[in-house]
C-alpha cells in the first residue's frame, strides 16, 4: 500500500487529499493516478497518452521535484519526501505537511491550475510560438535531399529530444519571476534551429535578434535547474550560454546588414 | 456552430500531413483533436520509415516485399503508389527538417527492417516517430493552421447521403459544438487499447473508427491484428524491431536461438506475425521465463552503437523494467501493435461516404493486407494524409456547403446522450473495458480457434449490454476523464466485436491472422476483403476482392 497526497483544485477552492493506493513492484505514479481515477474517484484528472516518457503530457510536481508521472516509479518516491525538498527552494512552498510514506503529488509550478493536475498549458504553446519553431524551408526540395554529417546530426540531436513536457518551465526560477521570460524550453529549441544547416542564415540571425532581450537569453538565472529535470537529457542552460555567445557576432551583422540596406 | 472547408479528426501524423497538403491548395482547413497534436500516438514510433531512396534499391523491390509481407492481401495498386511516392515524401520531411541520422558521406542513414530484401528503413535514432511528428507539427505552426485542441468528436453529421461535419465535445468545459465542413478526413490513428497487452498509447482507443462505422461505412479486414514481437515485459512498451535490425539475438530459456527452428533464413528478422507467434511457441511450450517471456539479447553490439542507435531504447528499459541493456538481455513478449484493418477507403482516402475521407491507421486502404511490415505505416501517414489532404481540397471546391439542421439535430440527439450517461448508480467504464481487454487478449490474440471465438463473439455480446448501464459518478465539468472513457468505452465495444466475428467467419490462417484449426492460407475462398457493416443485429459481414496487378500469390517462405 502507499499513500498519494494529491493537491486537489477546482475553481478557488483548493485542498489536500490523500488517496490510498494498492501498489505493484514496477508501478508508475500515472498507474498509482489511474488506480485512484477509476477505483475511488473518478473526478480526479491529470493528463496522459503514451505512458512512456515520449508525449510530454503527464508532467507534475512530485515530492516537489518536476518530473514526468508516467516515468516516476512508486517504488521510488515512496520515502522520499522532505529529502529533495530543501534542494528546490522556491519550489518547496507553499510548504505542506506530509508524512514521511507519503507521495505528494502537485501540479506544475509557474502555470495557471485548471483544474487539480491540469495546467494551462496555452501559455506555454504561446512562449514557444515567439521564437518561429520551424525551418524556413523553400519550396523546392534538393534533389536525392540535403547532406548533413553525422556530426552536425548528433550536436542538434541533444536539442530535438525536447518533448515539450514543461517540466524545465516548472522548475526554473526565471519562469517564475517573470511571465514573459521564454523559458529553457523555447530558449534551446531556438539554439536547435540555429545549429541546423537547413534553416537560412537571415532567420536564424532573425530569431536570435528576438531573444537578445532580458525576457530571452538574458533571463536566464544559469543555475541549471531545467537540466537537472529534463527527462530526455536535453540541455537548455548550454544552449542558452552558447548563443549568448554568439550575439555579439550577430549585432555586427545587425549592423551591418542595417547599413546595406539604407545604401540600397 | 464552427464552419471550415476541410476539418480533419485527428493530430497524428496521418492528419497533420493531410492538413498542411490542404492549406497548401489554398483551402480553409483545421484540424481538431483530443490532445495537443504532438502528444498523439505517431510521436512514439521508433524504428523507422521505408523508402527506396538509393540507386540499388527500387520501389518495385519495395511493393514486393510489401505484397509478400501482407500475405497477398494487400491491393496491389495501392501498394504501388506507397511504394513509388515513399522517397519523394521522405525527402519532403527532411527537407522540412526532420533530424534523419546520416550515414558517414551525409546521407539519410538506412537499416534493415523485418521482411525487407534491403536496407530501406530511413530512421532518425530510435526516436523516428518523435522527429517527424514535430517536424510536422512546426510546419502547421508556421501555416498557421487553426488547432481545436483537446476536443472529442463524437459523432459524424450525415445529411443527405453526405457527411458535413461532426459533434465534438471541448474537455475543458465538457460544452458540446456542431462543426460543419463540406470534406471531413478521419485521421485518428488505432485501437490497440482495447487489448490487454498493446503498445500503442493509453489513448488510442479507436473511437474515430467507431464513428465512422456508425454513420453507415464498413469496416474493412479488421480482424487482421498485428502483434508485435518484442514489447517490455510488463508496460508493454514497444522494444523496436530496430533491436533486431542492429544486430539483436532472441533466446529462449535454453538459451536457444530459437528462430532458426522458425525462419532458417531471416531468423530475428522474419515478419512480425511469424517471430511472435515463435516467441509465444516457445513460450507456450514451456521454454519461456517465467512471466510469459524471452529474452532479446543486444549485449555484444556494445555501449557505443547502442547508445548512438538505441538510445532510447536503452532507456525505456532503464526507466521501465530496471534493466541496462548494455549489461543483461531485456524481457520481452508478444503485444498488439497495430491495425491493419480500419475506416474502408481508396487510394485518394475517399471512404464510400461521400464528404469523409480517412488517412493513417484508422484507415484500411488495403496497403497492409494481413501484416504490415515495419516502416511502412509511418510511409503510409505521410503518402495517404498528403492524398488525402489533396483530394479532399478538390472536392471542397466544387461543393456547396450544406445547412445547419442535420447539426442543430445531431447536436440535440448527443446532448441527450451525454446526460443520460450521468450521474446515479451503474456500471464502472473501468470494470467493462478490463474484461474486454482480457477477452481479446484471451480469445482474439495470437492464435486463434473457433471455439475462443466464439466464446469472445457471446462475451463481447454480453459486454455490449452491460455497457448500456455504465455511468459517469464524477459531474466535473472541466477535464472530466471518466465520462470522456466512458463515451470511448462503446466504440471500443464495437470494435471489439467486429474484429472477433470477422475473425470467426475467416477460416484460414493468413499474415497476422492464425487459426489453430484451420492451418493453411485458403487463396480459394479467403483472399478477399472482409467489409463489416453496422446493423442493429450488431455486424454484418460482406466480402470483396483484391486487386492483384504483378505479383501472384505465392506461398511466404523467409
Ligand atoms: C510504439 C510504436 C512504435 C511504432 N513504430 C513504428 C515505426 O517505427 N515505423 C512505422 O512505420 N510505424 C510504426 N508504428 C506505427 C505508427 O506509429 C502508427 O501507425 C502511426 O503513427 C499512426 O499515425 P496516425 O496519424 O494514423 O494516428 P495517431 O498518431 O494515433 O493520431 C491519432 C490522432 O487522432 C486524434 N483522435 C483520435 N480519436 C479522436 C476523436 N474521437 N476526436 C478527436 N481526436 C481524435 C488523436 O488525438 C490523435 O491526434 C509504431 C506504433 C507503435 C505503437
Ligand atoms: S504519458 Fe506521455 S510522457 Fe507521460
Amino acid at each position: 500500500m502507499v499513500r498519494l497526497k494529491v493537491r486537489r483544485q477546482d475553481g478557488d477552492r483548493v485542498w489536500h487529499e490523500t488517496f490510498d493506493v494498492k501498489d505493484t513492484p514496477e508501478m508508475s505514479v500515472l498507474e498509482a493516478l489511474f488506480y485512484v481515477q477509476e477505483r475511488l474517484d473518478g473526478g480526479l484528472c491529470f493528463r496522459y497518452s503514451c505512458r512512456g516518457a515520449v508525449c510530454g503530457s503527464c508532467a507534475m510536481l512530485i515530492n516537489k521535484v518536476p518530473r514526468l508521472a508516467c516515468r516516476t516509479q512508486v517504488s521510488s518516491v515512496k520515502n522520499e519526501m522532505n529529502v529533495d525538498a530543501v534542494k528546490w527552494g522556491a519550489l518547496a512552498r507553499p510548504v505542506v505537511k506530509v508524512a514521511k510514506d507519503e507521495i505528494l503529488i502537485e501540479p506544475l509550478p509557474n502555470f495557471n491550475v485548471i483544474r487539480d493536475l491540469v495546467v494551462d498549458m496555452e501559455h506555454f504553446y504561446d512562449l514557444l510560438d515567439y521564437i518561429k519553431p520551424w525551418i524556413s524551408a523553400g519550396d523546392e526540395v534538393p534533389k536525392g535531399g540535403n547532406l548533413m554529417s553525422p556530426e552536425v546530426e548528433q550536436q542538434i540531436e541533444v536539442y530535438t529530444n525536447c518533448i515539450l513536457c514543461a517540466t524545465c518551465h516548472g522548475a526554473c526560477p526565471a519562469a517564475g519571476r517573470d511571465e514573459m521570460y521564454l523559458g529553457p524550453a523555447a530558449l534551446a529549441k531556438a539554439w536547435r534551429f540555429y545549429l541546423d544547416p537547413r534553416e537560412q542564415e537571415k532567420d536564424k540571425h532573425a530569431r536570435l535578434e528576438a531573444v537578445d532581450n532580458q525576457s530571452g537569453l538574458w533571463g536566464c538565472d544559469v543555475v541549471f535547474k531545467c537540466v537537472a529535470v529534463c527527462p530526455k537529457k536535453v540541455t537548455p542552460t548550454q544552449g542558452i550560454l552558447a548563443q549568448r555567445r554568439q550575439i555579439p557576432k550577430n549585432r555586427i551583422k545587425k549592423v551591418f546588414k542595417r547599413g546595406k540596406n539604407s545604401e540600397d | 456552430m464552427i464552419t471550415h472547408d476541410i476539418i480533419i479528426i485527428g493530430g497524428g501524423l496521418a492528419g497533420l500531413r493531410a492538413a498542411l497538403e490542404a492549406h497548401n491548395r489554398g483551402t480553409d482547413v483545421a484540424v481538431i483533436s483530443k490532445v495537443h497534436p504532438i502528444r498523439s500516438h505517431s510521436v512514439a514510433a521508433q524504428g523507422g520509415v521505408n523508402a527506396s531512396l538509393v540507386h540499388d534499391d527500387s520501389w518495385e523491390a519495395h511493393a514486393l516485399d510489401t505484397v509478400r509481407g501482407s500475405d497477398y492481401l494487400a491491393d496491389q495498386d495501392a501498394v504501388e503508389v506507397l511504394c513509388r511516392e515513399a522517397p519523394e515524401r521522405v525527402l519532403e520531411m527532411e527537407h522540412w527538417g526532420t533530424l534523419f541520422s546520416r550515414t558517414r558521406d551525409g546521407h539519410i542513414a538506412q537499416r534493415p527492417f523485418g521482411g525487407a530484401g534491403f536496407p530501406r528503413t530511413c530512421y532518425a535514432g530510435d526516436r523516428t516517430g518523435h522527429n517527424l511528428l514535430h517536424t510536422l507539427h512546426e510546419q502547421v505552426l508556421r501555416a498557421r493552421i487553426k488547432i481545436y485542441r483537446e476536443w472529442l468528436v463524437t459523432r459524424l453529421v450525415v445529411d443527405g447521403g453526405r457527411c458535413t461535419g461532426f459533434i465534438a465535445m471541448h474537455t475543458p468545459d465538457s460544452k458540446l459544438e456542431a462543426f460543419r465542413a463540406k470534406a471531413t478526413v478521419l485521421a485518428t490513428g488505432g485501437y490497440g487499447r482495447i487489448y490487454q497487452r498493446s503498445t500503442n498509447a493509453i489513448i488510442n482507443r479507436g473511437y474515430g473508427i467507431s464513428l465512422a462505422y456508425h454513420a453507415g461505412v464498413p469496416l474493412q479486414d479488421m480482424e487482421f491484428v498485428q502483434f508485435h514481437p518484442t514489447t517490455l515485459l510488463g508496460t508493454n512498451i514497444l522494444i523496436t524491431e530496430g533491436a533486431r535490425g542492429e544486430g539483436g539475438y532472441l533466446y529462449n530459456n535454453r538459451h536457444e536461438r530459437f528462430m532458426e527452428k522458425y525462419a532458417t533464413g531471416m531468423m530475428e528478422l522474419a515478419p512480425r506475425d511469424i517471430v511472435a507467434r515463435s516467441i509465444q511457441t516457445e513460450v507456450d511450450e514451456g521454454r519461456g521465463f517465467d512471466g510469459g517471456y524471452v529474452q532479446l539479447d543486444i549485449t555484444h553490439l556494445g555501449e557505443k552503437k547502442i547508445e548512438e542507435r538505441l538510445g532510447g531504447i536503452r532507456q525505456i528499459s532503464i526507466d521501465f523494467a530496471g534493466i541496462d541493456p548494455v549489461k543483461e538481455p531485456i524481457p520481452v513478449q508478444p503485444g498488439q501493435h497495430y491495425s491493419m484493418g480500419g475506416v474502408s477507403c481508396d487510394a485518394n482516402g475517399a471512404t464510400p461516404l461521400e464528404g469523409l475521407y480517412a488517412a493513417g491507421e484508422c484507415a484500411c486502404i488495403s496497403v497492409h493486407g494481413a501484416n504490415r511490415l515495419g516502416g511502412n505505416s509511418l510511409l503510409e501517414t505521410i503518402v495517404f494524409g498528403k492524398r488525402a489532404g489533396e483530394h479532399a481540397a478538390g472536392y471542397v471546391q466544387e461543393t456547396d456547403v450544406q445547412g445547419e439542421n442535420a447539426h442543430l439535430d445531431s447536436l440535440a440527439s448527443e446532448e441527450q446522450n451525454i446526460s443520460d450517461l450521468m450521474g446515479g448508480d451503474g456500471e464502472s467504464f473501468a470494470v467493462v473495458r478490463d474484461e474486454l481487454r482480457s477477452v481479446m487478449q484471451q480469445d482474439v490474440g495470437v492464435f486463434r480457434n473457433q471455439a475462443g471465438l466464439q466464446k469472445a463473439v457471446e462475451t463481447i455480446r454480453e459486454l455490449r449490454e452491460k455497457g448500456r448501464n455504465v455511468r459517469v459518478k464524477s459531474g466535473a465539468t472541466s477535464f472530466n476523464f471518466e465520462l470522456l472513457n466512458a463515451i470511448e468505452l462503446k466504440g471500443m465495444l464495437e470494435l471489439g466485436q467486429v474484429i472477433a466475428k470477422g475473425a470467426l467467419a475467416r477460416e484460414e490462417s493468413r499474415g497476422a491472422h492464425y487459426r489453430t484449426d484451420f492451418l493453411e492460407r485458403d487463396d480459394e475462398h479467403w483472399l478477399r476483403h472482409t467489409l463489416a457493416y453496422q446493423t442493429p443485429e450488431g455486424p454484418r459481414l460482406e466480402y470483396k476482392e483484391v486487386t492483384i496487378t504483378q505479383f501472384q500469390p505465392k506461398q511466404r517462405e523467409y
